[in-house]
């Protein structure tokens, strides 16, 4: 993909733990054991707030603390010699709700059963991370401007969110971003800055969440911020075909409609191709994503003078990750359809107390339902039994065998057509100027999409494992996936998926060639294990309770 | 004994079982020697001083009596005031009285199966009837040889070591079908039936005449207070009301009935009449079981064999009269269901002692093995998860958080911890639910604490987690759909799986 020049990466420099005497002194409070009883806890849990920032759709190769060129990230590359970056954190999911299940459970998205975007409210009964906090005395508050936290909600007035939606329980409270209709709810959380200064001297938990980052990028922040990085005297192309709606954004926005018709570098109008994008088309969209990228990070930026101007640097973890990244075409498509590297890569930041540990770079691979235990680790507080990821204390902290997690697995559960098939569609349909040419067929294509996803089935899904060097998709239902596909749709192609991906991501990180036949060895031996996790998630996946009638609150 | 003589002191419903138990603790064990006990107990030479026991009793003979669904509370020696349980009180004032021996299950098949192999229910695998259940053909009785061919039972390792072997039961939930019959020269019982003391004594006393001169191990069983046991001279309703309007028999079909109800309904339409009359009905088996035993005792004394002998008495569950508004047992694992006396005798002791270290029913085994200074076998040795109690015995402090499990039929799978400080979480599988006691403040499990108590009920999950963990068992595994799963006979014929 020629087009990709703009984000030009620098290899990211490793800074493996050494062994300072200072490092060693700086003990992570591991208490002294005795021989028959497991480690005393510290009890850090009596004073350490907790604050989780989690970004959408962040992509970690476009921070500059990850070796992006452009100076998107002045605070996080601030912040981050004081932290402990992660350098190879994979997401558990390429769709917000069901990966944010994952970070808040520390479970797999089947076990803790949040695996479709309208999910009833209390289809997640596992164990939530502001759950066993405040078993152990915290104050618990969210502001999300991600409309995915609270958009099932209770009432049918669609006017006031009840405390209903699976991701408000157990915080006290809950907080979000409406200031109008459309993209204005991706605006950046600055709410929660208030809450902290007003609650700083309780223990607290606060979990912010932001879509400013989602498409359309940035469009929920001033004009000026969202054209920082425009190509000069750049033009849409889709402005010589047609118009964006108001509700949808301003005509110049990088709407999901326009990014879901581009598919390998074409877009799509009426089942044909009817432009190929250019370089400056693409930088276009690139520069509108890294707006939302350095206008998220002014927002880090006040987060920190908050918790440095009320003293609270020393006695809280914060911890900044991507809920999942992005796919800015280099397999073909756009936003975050498919189980891409660029899609389930996501960063992870954890600054401890006082910056412990500080600067350091962990190159072995982790994932998203490590932040969990890695909190309660931290904390002193008992792990719960049911999650399923690991603490990253022994990596931060050097210890030996400490080598992160060889095997990741992720689930692209629901397949985007079954969201599309819910709800989505007919919302979008309605929100776009097309002509009618273009608008009757989305109402058949909903109509075999209802018909392929009856209401109440389990949603399909494919599933992936992925190592430092290999990456294996397996397609569950391929002759499925074929018939429902939305690029299918839009082409007017029956696209073809095998039953089995390989990728060598060292290699190929773009994974455009599949090399299974290749390397049987490799293939058989990560089939094996992808399916033996498969099994262990599937004898205790959670019900799929979708049955109630739920109350979307469509987002842009 | 006066102050046990009215046995309407309280009309039992509502005891507070841990009160009565610290009542008598102090009675039996400060004022025992001083006590009016029957006069050839102080008086006959060779009395020993607890203090001054071996503990070692290699080569002598061991009893070991199940009297299947007898409830802690109506215990004397534990503290009940109605006089129910004379014989077993006497050798409870002669013994070592365990008042706080918690079962690890609540029915039968689960309960007395760990007694013989030291291991858990979830280890030794006898959790429910049946191990394939596809009516109406394709039926598997569980069997321990089949479900855990490993484990080797306590008369297998007693037979190993010389000693005769026998068993005389009521058959049902420790018929000999499921293995209970595994390691015994003799395995007597009853089939087709919740048999009776008054068939398995003489049984076991012929038995015992043929193997008197030998070292032997004896398991004598009976259902005479089981709900589905009823006295072959039927009842004489000595502890009934006498205004009491007879809506009930005391009836094995009634009996049923209200447990089906409470299955199915979740709570039994009882009067509280009704229950003292059920109550009443339960005393009156106890009694006339407390009776049998007593004549076996006298024969068995007949056979000069009372110096030679370890008497272990015990149940595998207790009862439910209603307390949680259910009725029989298997279901819940509240303390009317697992809280069981424990009774060890040793041979020529005569001043008792009573031990309030909550313990379990894991640790009998080893303490029937330390005591007969047996070992486990090589391929063995790690299979007992409980300990001796034999330091307990000797004065030193035995009290241990315990664990207990039950899987009843289509019902539920439910798994919980009572730590040795009085907290108790019962946590229910199939839906996640838990319920956390404070057993020092309420003691008949009323309030469930875990809304107010959130982190001790986080850590004690945490707890029983571990636990079945650690044994083999990850709960987390698997999800838990009650499956129709019999225990009753009647429920298995002709029924459709669901």
């Amino acid at each position: 993909m020629k087009l990709r020049s703009t984000a030009d990466h620098s290899p990211s420099v490793i800074i493996r733990c050494t062994a300072f005497v200072l490092l060693a002194a700086l003990s992570l409070g591991v208490a002294v054991s005795n021989a028959e009883e497991s480690p005393i806890l510290p009890e850090r849990y009596k004073d350490t707030n907790v604050i989780l920032v989690s970004l959408q759709c962040l992509r970690p190769d476009h921070l500059g603390v990850y070796g992006y060129k452009r100076n998107t990230s002045p605070n996080i590359d601030r912040l981050a010699k004081s932290s402990i970056l992660f350098d190879n954190t994979i997401a558990q999911a390429n769709l917000t709700p069901v990966a944010m299940m994952s970070v808040l459970t520390s479970q797999y998205p089947r076990v803790n059963g949040m695996i479709a975007f309208d999910a009833a409210k209390d289809a997640v009964t596992s164990r939530t991370l502001p759950e066993i906090l405040k078993y152990y005395g915290y104050t618990t508050a969210a502001v999300s401007g991600s409309p995915e936290f609270f958009m099932r909600y209770d009432t049918e007035s669609g006017t006031e969110i009840k405390l209903g939606d699976v991701f408000s329980r157990s915080f006290d409270y809950f907080g979000r971003t409406r200031k109008g209709l459309g993209s204005s709810l991706r605006v950046a959380p600055v709410e929660s800055l208030d809450w902290i200064s007003k609650n700083k001297d309780k223990k607290f938990f606060m979990w912010i969440a932001s879509g400013v980052i989602h498409v359309p990028y940035a469009a929920g922040v001033p004009r000026e911020e969202r054209t920082l990085y425009d190509p000069p005297g750049y033009t849409p192309f889709w402005d010589k075909f047609h118009s964006i709606k108001a509700e949808e954004g301003a005509p110049d926005d990088t709407t999901y409609d326009v990014l879901m018709r581009i598919y390998k570098d074409e877009y799509y109008l009426g089942f044909k191709p009817v432009y190929k994008l250019t370089p400056t088309d693409y930088s276009y969209i690139v520069s509108r994503y890294d707006a939302a990228i350095r206008y998220t990070d002014n927002f880090i930026g006040q987060l920190m003078d908050t918790l440095e101007k009320n003293n609270l640097t020393k006695n809280t973890i914060l911890i900044i990750h991507s809920i999942h990244g992005e796919d800015l075409g280099e397999r073909d498509t756009y936003v975050h359809y498919d189980l891409s590297e660029s899609a389930v890569k996501s960063a992870l930041v954890v600054r401890l107390p006082g910056g412990e540990q500080g600067g350091k770079k962990i190159a072995d691979q982790v994932q998203g339902l490590d932040i969990m235990p890695t909190v309660l680790d931290y904390l002193g507080i008992p792990r719960d039994y049911s999650q399923q990821g690991a603490s990253l204390l022994p990596l931060i902290k050097g210890e030996p065998g400490a080598t992160g997690t060889e095997f990741a697995y992720i689930d692209r559960i629901p397949w985007w057509e079954h969201t599309l098939s819910r709800w989505y569609l007919e919302f979008k349909n309605s929100q776009t100027n097309y002509p009618e040419s273009e608008k009757t067929p989305v109402k058949e294509y909903g109509a075999m999409l209802r018909a392929a996803f009856p209401p109440g089935s389990y949603p399909p899904g494919d599933i992936a494992i992925r190592t430092k060097q290999w990456k294996m998709i397996l397609r569950k239902d391929p002759r499925l996936l074929e018939k429902v596909s939305w690029y299918g749709y839009i082409t007017g192609q029956t696209l073809q998926y095998g039953d089995i991906e390989l990728y060598d991501i060292v290699a190929d990180p773009n994974e455009r060639t599949n090399v299974a036949a290749k390397n049987p060895e490799v293939a058989r031996s990560l089939k094996t294990k992808l399916m033996e996790w498969d099994t262990s998630v599937e004898r205790k996946k959670a019900v799929y309770g979708a049955g109630e009638k739920r109350f979307i609150i469509p987002y842009p | 004994m006066s102050q046990h003589d009215n046995r309407n002191e309280s009309d039992g419903a509502l005891i507070n079982r841990r009160e009565f138990i610290k009542k008598t603790a102090v009675g039996v064990g400060v004022a025992a020697a001083a006590m009016a006990m029957p006069g050839f107990i102080l008086g006959k030479a060779g009395a020993v001083d607890v203090t001054d026991l071996p503990m070692k009793y290699k080569d002598y003979n061991v009893v070991f009596v199940s009297f299947d669904a007898l409830q802690a509370a109506h215990v004397g020696a534990l503290g009940y005031p109605g006089n129910v349980t004379p014989t077993i009180d006497a050798m409870a004032k002669q013994g070592f009285n365990f008042t706080n021996n918690i079962s690890v299950a609540s029915w039968t098949v689960p309960a007395s199966m760990t007694w013989f192999t030291g291991v858990y229910p979830s280890e030794h695998r006898l959790t429910n009837k049946f191990s394939v259940f596809n009516p109406p053909n394709n039926n598997v009785i569980s069997n321990l040889k089949k479900l855990s061919p490993e484990l080797v039972t306590l008369a297998e390792v007693l037979k190993q070591n010389g000693y005769a072997t026998g068993g005389f039961t009521g058959n049902a939930g420790v018929s000999g079908g499921f293995g209970y019959s595994q390691g015994f020269d003799e395995y007597f019982f009853e089939k087709g039936k919740f048999g009776s003391m008054g068939v398995s004594i003489p049984k076991g006393l012929e038995w015992l005449h043929k193997n008197k001169d030998k070292k032997f191990f004896m398991f004598l069983h009976g259902y005479d207070m089981h709900g589905q046991n009823i006295p072959v001279e039927g009842f004489d309703y000595r502890f009934v009301d006498k205004g009491y309007d007879k809506r009930y028999t005391g009836s094995a079909a009634e009996q049923e009935a209200l447990r089906e109800e409470g299955l199915e309904k979740g709570t039994v339409a009882l009067r509280d009449e009704d229950v003292k009359f059920w109550r009443a009905i339960y005393d009156e088996k106890i009694q006339r079981t407390d009776a049998r035993f007593k004549k076996f005792l006298e024969e068995y004394e007949k056979m000069g064999l009372m110096d030679k002998t370890i008497f272990v008495l015990t149940s595998d569950h207790g009862t439910e009269f209603h307390e949680h508004k259910r009725f029989d047992h298997g279901f819940s694992l509240y303390d009317e269901l697992i809280h069981v006396p424990l009774i060890i005798k040793l041979p020529k002791q005569k001043t008792g002692k009573v031990i309030k270290d909550q313990i379990s029913s894991i640790d009998v085994m080893p303490t029937v093995l330390d005591l007969l200074d047996v070992k486990m076998p090589d391929n063995a040795k790690k299979q007992l998860r409980g300990a001796s109690l034999v330091v307990g015995l000797k004065g030193k402090d035995v009290a241990k958080d315990v664990f207990f499990e039950t899987d009843y039929r289509q019902y539920t799978y439910k798994r919980g911890i009572q730590t040795k400080d009085g907290w108790k979480l019962i946590y229910t599988l199939e839906n996640k639910s838990r319920e956390l006691y404070n057993l020092k403040s309420d003691p008949h499990e009323t309030k469930n604490l875990v809304e107010q108590e959130p982190r001790r009920a986080y850590e004690l999950e945490q707890r029983v987690f571990a636990h079945f963990k650690a044994i083999g068992h990850d709960l987390n595994s698997r999800q838990w759909i009650p499956g129709l799963n019999p225990v009753y006979d009647s429920q298995a014929k002709g029924v459709q799986k669901k």
